[in-house]
This record gives C-alpha cells, structure tokens and sequence, in this order.
C-alpha cells in the first residue's frame, strides 16, 4: 500500500512540480499516471522509489508512505529492497557490460547468496523469454532489448513495488508486446505497478486505476474500464496518445499520386564487423519531396539504414542518384543532413543563432534570423542550445539544416516519448519542410505520427530474404482504409 | 530451452593477477625501473599481454602487436652508434612505442575481459573499500558509453561539415567537449540514480555470481611477478655488468 498526503515537491530553484497530491495505490493493482510532458508524472514516480528526495534535491513537503514507511526516512538500499523501478532511457540504466551480471545486479547488492541469485536469473529468463538475450554485451543490444533486460534485473530482484517511467519510449510494437507480457506476469503475481506514460494504448487491458495529471494535480481519477470508453478526443485533449495500439510496419498508408521524380538508391550492404550482412539493397526508388517513413522491428537496422544514407558509415558504400547526380559516400555526407535521436550530439555552439550560422555557406543573420522564424524559435536565438527543451532541440537541429540548404532530411525517432501536443508540433514540422520541397525520411514506430504526416513507406522485414525482393521491386504504396485496432499476439 | 547461467570465467586469469601485471608492466616497462640487468624481465613483460591478447582470441590485436614489436626489436638493434638526426627521432619513436604499449595492451585485455562485477568481486577479496571500487567499476561501465557518444558526435561533426582546418580549426575541441561533457554529466546522472534504485550502497555487503578464484597459471604469473620485483631489487648482487 503506498500513500500520498499533502505531497508537495519542488526541485531546487524551480516551480513546483507537485502541487498537494493525495492518493494511494493498493496492493496487487496496476495504476497509470498519465498526462502531457511536464504535469508531474515522472517526479510521482520518483517519490514512490525514493529518489526524491533522497537523490533529486528540492522542497518536499507531505508525506509519501510505502508499507507504512516514511520515504524520507527510509534508506534508498533499503526501499530498493521493496520497490523496483525501469526507467525511460535504455541507454543509462546499466551497470554492467554483460547481461548475465545486469539481471543478477540488484540482487547482488541484496547480498543474496549466489545459487539463490541464479535460480531467479534463470527463472526469470523462462518466464520472460529472454534465452537469447542472455550472456551478451549489453551495449550491442537495440534499445527495445536493452528495456527487456531492465525488467528481467526488476523481476529478479521480486519487489512488491515496481515503478515503471515512461517505459515504452523507445520501443517498438514487438518490445511493446513484450512489455505487456511482463505486465500480465505482474498482474498474476499480484505486484503494485505504478506506470507513468503517455502512450495508453498497450496499457489498457490491464490497468486497474488511471490518474490523468495536469500541471502538477491530479485532475481526474478513473478506474481501467471507465478509463478505456473515453473517447479519441477526450484523450488527445488531456495530452494523451490515442487508444488503438498501432504496429508502424504493418501499418497501410494512403495511395500518393504517381507523378513525383525520383531519386534511386543502388547497392546498399552493410554489416557490422563480425556479423552476418544487416541490410542489402540492391537498388531502391523513392519518390522526392514526399515523407518517407522507415520501419521495422528494435534491432532490424533502421538506424543503420539512415547512417549508411547520410554516408556516416565509412564501410558501407552506396550511390544516390538524386536530379541526374550520382553521389557517392562523401557527398551524401554534404547533401543529406540527419536529425538524430538524441539531439545533444549535433549542438555545438553557444547559441542558437550561431548554430544555424555555421552550418550556411556563406555567415549571413538576416537569413539565419528568417530561419528560426520560420520554426518558431525566434525568442531563444541568443539562448545556449543545451538549455533548451528537447522539441526546441530538434527544431534548432532542423534549422541548422535548412540553413546548410540540404534537399534531403533524415529524422532518426522524432516522437520517441513525445506527447499527443508535440507529437503534433513534430508533425507540423515535418509538413512544412513538405511544402517547402524537401524529401523527408524518418526512422519511427510511431504510429500515430506515420498515419499524420508519412505517405510512403518502406520496411525492413525481419527476414532479410524477403525484405531485399519487398524493396526492389517496389516501395510499398498500398492503398488501404483506415488501420485496424489490432492486439498483441 | 531452459537457459542456465553460464558461470566459465570469461578469461584465463583472475582479475587480481591482472592488475598485479599492470602494475609490474608499468613499473617495469613503461617506467624502465631497473635498468640494464632487468632485459630478459623485460622482453618476457612485454610480450605477456600479446599472448594473453591470444589466448582471448583478439587476433587482430595480436597480429598488430607482433607485427609492431617485431619490428620495433629489429629497429632497435639496427639504430645503435652514431644516429643522424631522422635515425634519432625514429629510434626515440620506437622507442616510446615499446615502452607504452604493453600497458596499453594489458588495460585493454582487462576492459576486455573483466566483468564490473567480477571486478568488484576480486577487490573485495583484496579488502579494497567500496569507495574505490565502485568508483572503477563505473568506469568500466562508462569507457563504452563515452566512446559511443564521441563516435555520434564526431558523426554529427563530420555531416554538418565542420572538419579540422574548415576555417573553424580552434572551436574544435569546444565543439567535441561541449556535447560530450553535458551529455556524459546527465548519463552518469541517470545511471547513479538507476543503480541507487537497485540498492548499490556504500558499505553494504555485497555478493557475486561470478567465481573469483586463482588458478595454476594465476599462480605462474604471480610467481613471476615476485621474481621480477626480487630480481630488480637484489638482481645487482648476482647481475655482473659486462
């Protein structure tokens, strides 16, 4: 039983991220927070573990009761005993190298005794699944298999209390499937889960209770069912993903029309050194000036697919004929510009503005200042770009783009963890480099964005066999109706 | 299938032994303690981490080294006696080389082959206090992760068309370190935060899967290791420099 009374927290030196929130959440139920970005779901969930405030500094103010403990009395070592917790981002929340050691981590810490530490390792890659995932190197793993090992070292660990932030951000409908299956094994076992998310959808056969969250309040408590007969809109307008839960690669898309050029992209192959062949593309025609979506399974390639276009990846040599220009590795490089996923690594500069004025060939502001305009980032040009919000990030990315005046952009995962409002913003923008001419190519398994803006599609099958005849022979533009709600098998 | 827990120690040697040998390796061949009377020492020092590098089946490392002191052995043989000033600097380049590299070879077997866990097994073993194991045991968790952030970054350079000697050769470094810094400061955020949940504590005791245990060749090595530093120390009572 946990329990929240009068919880109120600020982080040092910012407004407060909870405002007087009281509630419990009992024993054996499946409970959802949910909400847009920012209204205080993440810093709900960090109460419950402990990391505020025993880690995030701030103003806590009320009492958050786990078992009848006080967190704020209680040791971390010794609430980590009782309450699991999976984080968003897959890439830094590992301690290990291997995945052996990974699961094996928090029961170590426990100072278990270490036949006991195997038993559960093995009886936790049974009940999960994971025999293939076991004994390798934890940084060749795609992130979807990354977040199935975090679950397996929560599992292992048998916590009454599992926390989960934001769990599915980075996964696609398979990893999303197997997040469910970890749900249902929860369920049975009868653990507490508190989710915080904004994509419901995969959730909702199995939440108990839903919280909807605003600006640091709980607005709106419903139980699953009452929860899941809210319509469509009703969701979008609390900041919320929609209900029908989307596989992007077998998605169908609207017919385009046939007239548009095309570009060609001949001999594309390429594996990582040691492994077998990951992609081989004898020879791909994309229409230009249209939003071309890739997809696939985590692990299948997708962003290697873009790294080899984008000529980033040194080993792989393909040719790109785009306006009667054939351009080999080098010129891609010059030609293409990619968004990445994490968009830290492309910012260098101090500011906005400068940001955009290295990438123009010749330094000019006026044009710089009408570039940021254009994507609503007039108001920070002079602030640093690493002190902006992530959609802002993206968007400088996007104008430091068009202002090297590429044609072609590639997008690795824009709306990865975004809510419904900047899933939107995202959209809105990939349209407008639309109407400005551009060929846009973006890595997403989002559905929901890919039924918004993408009007081709290309896939990575997870056989290589059949995704090289699927690619040659055309690119899929299938005419269809709208897609079906469909469940996990 | 059921999966079982695969508990072969991932390398040949305890990491105990290992760091023994980085530290011998360091002493006495990058440090060059000793002098004249240790060369046999030396050259067996050297080529320690080259068979073990074998022995993990890294050929191309391997192959690379051989190759390198095969060479670098010849080179030195040949640039004795009077140098002209190329032959000088050539013989110092070698020279370094030499020096440096079984130190590089041996961390990086280590990295290779060492678990975090396995890590911290054999410190505790050792008596070593949490608060400097659990420091190390990051870092071998955070080598790869800085390398894949470097690499994105240096990518992301490369597209954007910033190259050393476009014009913009002195924000250089401060392109590469800015993003590398903020990105590495919110990942070892995030990661302390994640292992804080998973109950790591200073000061608690801790247990491991992974057997630590010294085997007939940790003994071999170790043996050798207490010859060399013996022989570095009393070796002039015996060594009669012609």
């Amino acid at each position: 039983m946990i329990q929240f009374k009068h919880v109120s927290f600020s982080y040092t030196g910012e407004e407060k991220s909870l405002k007087d929130v009281s509630c419990s959440f009992e024993e054996g139920r499946i409970t959802l927070i949910c909400g847009p970005s920012g209204c205080g779901k993440t810093t709900m969930i960090r109460c419950v573990n402990g990391l505020i405030p025993h880690f995030y500094k701030g103003k806590l103010e009320g009492e958050v009761l786990i078992n009848g403990w006080h967190t704020s009395d209680t040791p971390l070592q010794k609430l980590s005993h009782h309450v699991g917790s999976v984080f968003q981002n897959p890439r830094s929340q590992f301690f290990n190298v291997d995945t052996t050691s990974e699961i094996a981590f928090g029961c170590e810490n426990f100072g278990m005794p270490p036949e006991e530490i195997i038993r559960r390792i093995e009886e936790v890659v049974k009940q999960t699944g994971l025999q293939d995932l076991m004994d390798r190197n934890i940084f060749q793993l795609s992130g979807g298999e990354k977040q199935k090992i975090a679950c397996a070292g929560v599992a292992a660990q048998e916590p009454e209390v599992i926390t989960l932030d934001e769990p599915s951000a980075n996964l696609d409908y398979k990893g999303v499937c197997h997040l469910q299956k970890m749900l249902a094994l929860w369920k049975k076992q009868k653990k507490t889960v508190l989710i915080a998310e904004h994509r419901i959808a995969y959730l909702l056969p199995y939440i108990d209770q839903v919280l909807v969250m605003e600006d640091g309040e709980i607005r709106e408590t419903y139980t699953g069912e009452a929860f899941s007969l809210l319509s469509e809109e009703e969701l979008h307008k609390r900041g919320l993903r929609g209900k029908t839960f989307e596989n992007a690669v077998t998605m169908e898309l609207p017919p385009v029309k046939d007239n548009k050029d095309r570009m060609v992209l001949n001999d594309l192959r390429f594996g990582y050194p040691g492994e077998s062949m990951l992609l081989d593309i004898p020879g791909l025609e994309l229409p230009k000036g249209e939003i071309i979506a890739v997809v696939g399974a985590n692990g299948r390639g997708k962003t290697t697919f873009l790294r080899c276009l984008c000529g980033m990846e040194k080993r792989c040599k393909a040719m790109l004929t785009y306006n009667g220009q054939s351009w080999n590795r080098k010129q891609r490089l010059k030609h293409l510009y990619m968004v990445m996923q994490d968009v830290n690594h492309q910012l260098f500069t101090d500011s906005v503005l400068e940001e955009v004025m290295i990438s123009q060939e010749r330094e000019d502001k006026e044009k710089a200042m009408e570039i940021l305009r254009l994507l609503d980032l007039e108001d920070v040009a002079m602030r640093h770009p690493l002190s902006l919000s992530g959609g802002q990030k993206q968007r400088v990315a996007v104008a430091s783009a068009l202002a090297s005046k590429r044609e072609i952009l590639l997008f690795d995962e824009p709306t990865s963890g975004l809510d419904h409002r900047h899933m939107l913003q995202v959209a809105d923008i990939l349209k407008q480099l639309k109407e400005q001419g551009k060929t846009v190519i973006l890595v997403t398994h989002d559905g929901e964005l890919l039924k918004q803006v993408c009007t081709v599609k290309i896939s990575l099958d997870a056989k290589k066999e059949t995704q090289c005849q699927e690619i040659k022979h055309s690119v899929i533009r299938k005419y269809c109706r709208l897609p079906k709600p469909n469940s996990c098998g | 299938m059921d999966y079982k827990v695969n508990l072969k120690p991932t390398s040949l040697i305890d990491p105990r032994t290992k760091l023994l040998l980085l530290f011998v390796i360091s002493v006495y061949v990058l440090g060059g303690t000793g002098g004249e009377k240790m060369k046999v020492f030396y050259w067996i020092l050297v080529f320690i981490p080259v068979l073990l590098l074998l022995s993990d089946r890294r050929w191309k490392l391997f192959l690379i080294s051989v190759l390198v002191y095969g060479c670098s052995f010849v080179a030195q043989n040949l640039l004795q006696g009077d140098l002209t000033a190329l032959q000088s600097v050539l013989a110092l380049t070698v020279y370094v080389f030499v020096k440096f590299l079984p130190a590089v070879f041996m961390a990086r077997y280590i990295m290779a082959t060492t678990k975090a866990s396995e890590f911290i097994a054999a410190g505790k073993k050792m008596h070593l206090p949490d608060a400097i194991l659990i420091p190390i045991s990051v870092i071998f968790r955070y080598f790869p992760t800085i390398r894949e952030e470097y690499g994105s970054i240096r990518d992301a350079m490369k597209m954007r068309g910033i190259f050393m000697g476009g014009g913009k050769a002195s924000q250089m470094v401060e392109y590469r370190l800015v993003p590398l810094l903020a990105d590495s400061t919110l990942i070892g955020e995030e990661l302390s935060a994640a292992a804080l949940c998973r109950g790591l504590e200073v000061g608690v005791e801790r247990t491991c899967i992974w057997q630590v245990k010294m085997r007939f060749l940790d003994h071999v090595l170790i043996g050798f290791c207490i010859l060399t530093i013996f022989w570095s120390i009393f070796g002039g009572l015996f060594y009669d420099p012609i």
